[in-house]
């Protein structure tokens, strides 16, 4: 298919469109609110239903009771909007209802948020964190596959730059492969048989058709999570094989610090980089590996320090690492400030690196 | 190419209008914008890159070839970002040349408020200023950024088309074309 050029929110929403999503609810919020405008133009022409609710805890309800019932379903917001939708996302991946929530973020500061979560229990949300508009297309068709294979709600971390960058993109559908049934979904055929099916958090059952209880029903959960963790990591290095100095950085971040480690290389460092797609589940043995000849690993966010927790569990101590980035934000408190520039990472860069020489 | 103005003179408008001719014409485009919440005489910024071949750049420009500058307001951080060499296309009704103090390249004026006003759409300066662009850069063909425009103006603005397309022949017709030719330059490094 030929590519067209679209506003990074507009060609989200045909990637949502394509991978089957017919349900979606939220509150405007910027930057996602074009997200929010596009899906409320699209979805009506597909057969689909866009709400623009109340609020973004009616928002996130309404996506997990349209989930329940078998529909691709989605919400979404920045870290504001998405801070309210923590007590559905914990539950919904307690109870397993798939559907993808879009965190059209306002920065880097949700790194905590999206894979840590603010629900209670022991669940993980599958994270990715796109580089730019392309990559958000593909990441959403993905996360609507996974959302589904493994029965549990996912985050796009995505941000200004995302939502609202014009690109030319494909938005084609994607095939992943076959998923399981949905043979859990509420769909009211056994109403009045005592055999209705259930989605609890407790696993509890009735009493004429008891479930496994919160014991089995978490332990499994864990179980599940565990073996997502080993199937899911993705990631992307450049030049990393021989690099002396390592920067590792997440989303829109990623290239600024691919064009810095261009300059620098032609320069005669020995530097390279390293991306997390899944912020969760962190590719932790894919970046030991990248950074095997570092001498110093340099961390990259546009934040007070986050990502920098799961490098340091990754890194094990085989190497310093450093933090590099720091709060940076506009003025109109939508996006990243001027600290996410070509310019400013080059300096952090070399002041670390002098830094280690002068060890 | 960095678009420099204040809100209300269609900057975000001409960039997509920009972006969109270069895509219907088989080239790849990116565009940014920067725009604060307040729209009207604030702040407005859009950067456009267009490639014949695979686009690799960042979506915050570290540096430029081309400026299209309505206003002067927030012309100190774009200048900053201009490489040597490189051609700045101005309306010249509100910035002139001296204003922009800028020797390490090309200036091409075009008062595109005065040509607007004469058209009796003042509101249209911004595609007199694009007209110029396309013509003196030979990065796209005013007949695309006509139909680029057709299709992005709202259906509630419909109105503006004919004035908009006007606006546009003018601006191209002020310049000399391939003046100052994007497509000689060497392919230097994406952004």
């Amino acid at each position: 298919m030929a590519t067209a050029l679209m506003q990074g929110s507009d060609a989200v929403a045909e990637a949502c469109v394509a991978a089957g999503c017919r349900f979606f609810a939220g509150y405007p919020m910027l930057p996602f609110t074009d997200l929010l405008e596009s899906m409320s133009r699209r979805l009506p022409e597909v057969g689909g239903t866009c709400i623009n609710v109340e609020s973004e805890i009616e928002g996130v309800n309404m996506v997990l009771g349209a989930a329940a019932a078998g529909a691709r379903a989605a919400t979404g917001s920045c870290g504001q909007g998405i801070a309210l939708m923590q007590e559905a996302i914990a539950e919904a991946a307690l109870n397993e209802v798939p559907f993808v929530v879009f965190n059209m973020a306002r920065g880097q500061q949700d790194y905590f948020q999206c894979t840590r979560g603010g629900g209670w229990g022991d669940y993980r949300t599958i994270t990715l964190a796109p580089k730019d508009v392309g990559e958000a297309v593909e990441h959403t068709q993905l996360l609507f596959h996974l959302a589904d294979q493994y029965r549990a709600p996912v985050i796009l971390y995505g941000d200004y730059l995302v939502a609202h960058t014009y690109m030319s993109v494909d938005v084609s559908p994607r095939q992943y492969g076959p998923l399981p049934p949905k043979d859990w979904a509420l769909d009211g055929s056994r109403g009045g048989t005592g055999k209705s099916r259930q989605i609890w958090t407790w696993a509890m059952g009735k009493a004429n058709d008891p479930g496994p209880g919160p014991d089995a029903h978490w332990r499994r959960l864990a179980e599940k999570f565990d073996s997502i963790a080993g199937q899911e990591m993705r990631h992307e290095s450049y030049l990393a094989d021989d690099a002396e100095y390592l920067v590792v950085s997440f989303g829109t971040a990623g290239p600024f610090v691919d064009y810095v480690v261009d300059e620098l290389r032609a320069e005669g460092m020995r530097i390279g980089s390293f991306r997390p797609i899944s912020l969760w589940p962190f590719p932790e043995r894919a970046l030991a590996a990248a950074a095997s000849a570092a001498r110093k690993v340099l961390v990259y966010e546009v934040n007070a320090g986050q990502m920098i927790d799961d490098v340091r569990l990754s890194i094990a101590g085989r190497c310093p690492v450093q933090f590099i980035g720091g709060v940076s934000i506009d003025g109109s408190g939508m996006r990243q400030g001027d600290l996410l520039e070509v310019g400013s990472i080059r300096q952090r860069v070399l002041a670390a690196v002098r830094q280690e020489d002068e060890r | 190419m960095l678009l420099t103005g204040i809100g209300g003179q269609g900057v975000q408008l001409c960039a997509k209008a920009l972006a969109l001719a270069a895509v219907d014409e088989g080239r790849q485009a990116m565009l940014s914008a920067h725009y604060g919440g307040e729209m009207r005489g604030g702040q407005t910024e859009a950067s456009v890159v267009v490639a014949d071949r695979d686009l690799r750049a960042l979506t915050i420009l570290p540096s430029a070839w081309s400026a299209f500058v309505m206003h002067h307001e927030y012309w100190p951080p774009v200048k900053a970002r201009l490489r040597p060499g490189g051609v700045v296309v101005t309306n010249s009704t509100l910035v002139s040349a001296p204003d922009l103090a800028y020797d390490s390249g090309q200036v091409i004026e075009v008062p595109a408020g005065a040509i607007a006003t004469e058209l009796g759409a003042p509101m249209s300066a911004g595609f007199v200023l694009l007209g110029a662009y396309g013509t003196a850069t030979g990065l796209v063909a005013t007949e695309s950024l006509i139909e680029a425009m057709r299709r992005l103006v709202p259906p509630y603005r419909t109105q503006h088309v004919a004035a908009n397309e006007a606006a546009l022949r003018a601006g191209a017709a002020a310049v000399d074309a391939e003046c100052a030719p994007a497509w000689a330059q060497p392919a230097g490094r994406p952004g």
